[in-house]
């Protein structure tokens, strides 16, 4: 630039000054070709402040800053502008930066409780669109202590109490702000909602409520049923263990049937079928048939109690034969039935013409893993007779 | 009654710096005056000795502050003497200021002078004149009602009464009704407050005052509101409803449990279906409340219901329900002109059924005190065995 001499600080030196640039071109300008990147750079012309102001590459933006934020300011000035610098960064969406700048606000500990209420109810709403609700109802609770009658940080705090679902709470809250204003819109419009969804609530609660007392009744229906027909569940030991454990929770059937737990007759089967007690109070059985000559099995999901085993078997059986039945041979009257006690390792033969009940209720019949299982064998078939080799059989008394 | 010098001493005898068992007994002798009609008459013609009263409701003895408001709560019981307590004695300022007093321990008798005072419609409008001027507000009231815990020492349940009389008046209900504010809203819950009938039945007999202006049915109705489920929480009961039946009712009657009650007292049950029977005189009314499935919910009402005069309030709601819509231009029953004649008829109807329902009242209590009679008997034969019943 020309040099200026100190001691003529008037008109002539101006004039001088100005004369210059008839005849030398100024040195100081933009670079015709990056005079828009140039321009970006000035800070009065900038559309967009950088998000770090460094400065080597902005001198003159890092001192500015420094004189916005310099420690001489009093307080109360240094917080406003923070608050400001928030309120930008909110208009802009940018939330996480305006509560860094609330926050700093509010580190400066003015003494100025409107302010401080403003900065905690502003932070409030910008965690609010955070969905931070927690830490949003935390500044509106510390703006309300600093100014009680703080409308807005009352209708903040009331905003998340809602999406928190406290809505008793919320209620309280806006009943706060109408004792003050009572025609307040924003607050009325939230009491209304926020009543409507607490009776929601408590209506959905009082449903589920009658829902699961409904089952309970129907499991401690169901393992009466069972145990009046003095049917015997055998579960595995270690289920019985944990049953046991669980005999305090509120869960468990009452003391008499204790021993009887739904381990027993929840089932391990594919389909995850399991004994049920129909309308007519009648129970019906998941069955599983197995054919051990062939290693196959047929699933029945719902025997009814009453039915016998013929019937079922004559419908398995009769029009077309299981293809892996590949000798023909499985036809209903040639079928015997069997189930096998474990424990003793002994085989009984069922009557097919006994209904599923006549047989479970044999004193050494065991449901297990809550399916009845019965071996089926084909009469007189050599594999028959080596499968029932090694074991005791009862066989059912001949009628002659 | 008291001759003039009787009554000068009586006046002097009930003064603040007096001796405080000659004042003591001067207050006495006033509660025992308020006894009769003639004793209150009298009194109303004697503002001089009202004020007297009035001012040793500061005295520092709890007995005699206890006695004066007793005298009050007893003179606001008659009309004779209302006038001479609010126009000369001027009782209402001072009334209300302490019944506003947190600490107050008198703020229950309060409430019933007040409630007292606003039975008839034209102490009324004293009443409403004064709580509006002395800067106490009906918003306050309501505010005051709506806080449990207001006053440590005194329940304020007899706020609720006093709304209901205060809802005479057009002016109070159209604050109650204010749809820019929150106030009708606010009272609602307390159809079903527990602790208190007194509170239940003055805030039941505020919405029913408040049914009257049927041109706010429908706001009232409208979800802005939600009256509803409010008057039939207390009717409802808990048997089961089918599923089906259940998801057509309103949020809040939706699966009651099993250990719900119905409202205890029958008067205020018989409130409730009055209101809703004001509610069903629009055509919008009735197809609302057809709507939301208030059949169901009085069908297993009127099947658990025993007093005669309720039952048949119930049976007109029903008929309501299930009946057809009126023919074009008596839709809505509050305006319909009824002929003289026709109104005549309807007169003597209801005379007879007032008598059909007296006459199974007193069936209704006989049975009872039979039953109770046998239950008796059967106990004291098993313990004498053949001899003479005790009683």
């Amino acid at each position: 630039m020309a040099s200026q001499t100190q001691n003529e600080p008037d008109d002539d030196c101006m004039d001088e000054f100005m004369d210059k640039f008839t005849t030398q071109k100024y040195k100081g300008g933009f670079n015709e070709k990056t005079w828009e990147e140039e321009f970006e750079k000035v800070p009065m012309f900038m559309k967009k402040a950088p998000e770090v102001i460094d400065p080597v590459k902005n001198p003159e933006l890092a001192c500015l800053q420094s004189i916005i934020f310099s420690d001489d300011t009093p307080l109360e000035e240094q917080a406003t502008t923070y608050k400001n610098e928030g309120n930008d960064y909110f208009k802009e969406k940018k939330y996480k930066q305006a509560i860094a700048s609330y926050s700093e606000g509010l580190k400066k500990k003015c003494g100025d409780t409107e302010l401080n209420a403003v900065l905690h109810t502003n932070r409030a709403a910008a965690q609010f669109h955070l969905g931070n609700f927690r830490s949003a109802l935390n500044d509106a609770l510390a703006a309300k202590k600093l100014k009680p009658d703080h409308q807005k940080a009352i209708i903040r705090g009331a905003l998340c109490l809602v999406e928190l679902k406290k809505y008793s709470e919320a209620i309280s809250w806006c009943d706060e702000g109408l004792r003050a204003d009572p025609k307040e819109k924003k607050l009325l419009e939230l009491r209304l909602q926020a009543d409507q969804l607490r009776r929601a609530w408590e209506r959905d609660a009082r449903k589920s409520k009658l829902k699961e007392k409904k089952k309970q009744c129907e499991e401690a229906a169901l393992l009466k049923a069972i145990k009046d027909r003095k049917i015997k569940l055998f579960a595995p030991a270690k289920a019985q263990r944990r049953s046991s454990d669980d005999e305090e929770d509120e869960e468990g059937v009452s003391g008499a049937l204790a021993e009887l737990s739904l381990d027993g007759i929840s089932s391990e089967n594919a389909t995850g079928a399991r004994v049920f007690l129909d309308e007519s109070g009648s129970l019906n059985w998941p069955v599983l048939f197995l054919y051990p000559e062939c290693g196959q099995t047929d699933f029945i999901s719902a025997f009814h109690e009453g039915t016998r085993f013929l019937d079922h078997l004559t419908v398995m059986f009769s029009e077309e034969l299981p293809p892996w039945d590949t000798e023909r041979k499985y036809r209903p009257q040639d079928l015997q039935l069997y189930f096998a006690d474990e424990e003793r390792e002994e085989v009984y033969q069922v009557n097919p013409e006994h209904t599923l009940l006549e047989v479970l209720k044999h004193d050494r019949y065991f449901i297990k893993a809550g399916t009845a299982n019965f071996i089926v064998l084909v009469k007189g078939s050599s594999f028959c007779k080596e499968f029932l080799s090694d074991k005791k059989v009862h066989r059912l008394k001949r009628t002659t | 009654m008291l001759d003039e010098k009787e009554a000068k001493d009586l006046l002097n005898f009930l003064k603040l710096d007096m001796r405080p068992d000659l004042k003591g007994q001067a207050t006495e002798y006033i509660l025992g005056l308020t006894g009769n009609k003639d004793g209150c008459k009298y009194l109303g013609t004697k503002p001089a000795l009202l004020k007297a009263v009035l001012a040793l409701t500061r005295d520092p003895s709890v007995a005699v502050v206890k006695d004066c408001y007793h005298t009050l709560i007893n003179l606001s019981a008659d009309p004779v003497a209302h006038q001479a307590l609010i126009k000369e004695a001027n009782v209402l300022p001072p009334l209300l200021h302490n019944l506003l007093d947190p600490g107050y321990i008198f703020a229950d008798q309060i409430c019933t002078i007040l409630t007292n005072l606003s039975r008839n419609k034209e102490t009324c409008r004293e009443v409403l004149r004064a709580i509006q001027d002395e800067g106490v507000g009906l918003a306050q009231i309501v505010e005051v009602f709506c806080t449990e815990g207001y006053n440590e020492k005194a329940s304020l349940h007899y706020l609720g009464p006093l709304l209901s009389n205060l809802t005479q008046l057009p002016e109070a209900r159209s604050f109650i009704l204010d749809k820019d504010r929150c106030v009708i809203q606010r009272l609602l819950p307390f159809t079903q407050y527990e602790s208190s009938a007194v509170k239940r039945g003055g805030v039941v007999g505020t919405l029913r005052n408040c049914c009257f202006d049927y041109s706010c049915h429908e706001w009232l109705l409208s979800d802005a509101v939600d009256i509803l489920p409010f008057l039939l929480l207390p009717l409802a009961g808990p048997e089961e409803l089918s599923e089906e039946e259940n998801e057509g009712l309103p949020v809040d009657l939706q699966y009651l449990p099993e250990d719900k009650r119905r409202e205890k007292d029958p008067d205020i049950r018989n409130m409730l279906i009055e209101t809703l029977l004001l509610l069903t005189s629009t055509k919008a009314g009735r197809q609302i409340l057809k709507k939301k499935n208030v059949y169901p919910i009085m069908r297993e009402f009127h099947k658990w219901e025993k007093e005669p005069d309720v039952m048949v309030s119930c049976e007109k709601l029903v008929q309501v329900l299930i009946g057809d819509e009126p023919e074009t231009g008596m839709e809505n029953l509050m305006e319909v002109n009824i002929p003289e004649d026709v109104e005549k008829k309807f007169q003597a109807l209801d005379v007879e059924e007032q008598k059909q329902i007296e006459k199974e009242r007193e069936e209704l209590l006989k049975s009872e005190a039979e039953e109770k009679a046998e239950a008796g008997s059967s106990e004291a034969k098993r313990e004498c065995s053949g001899e003479a019943l005790a009683r």
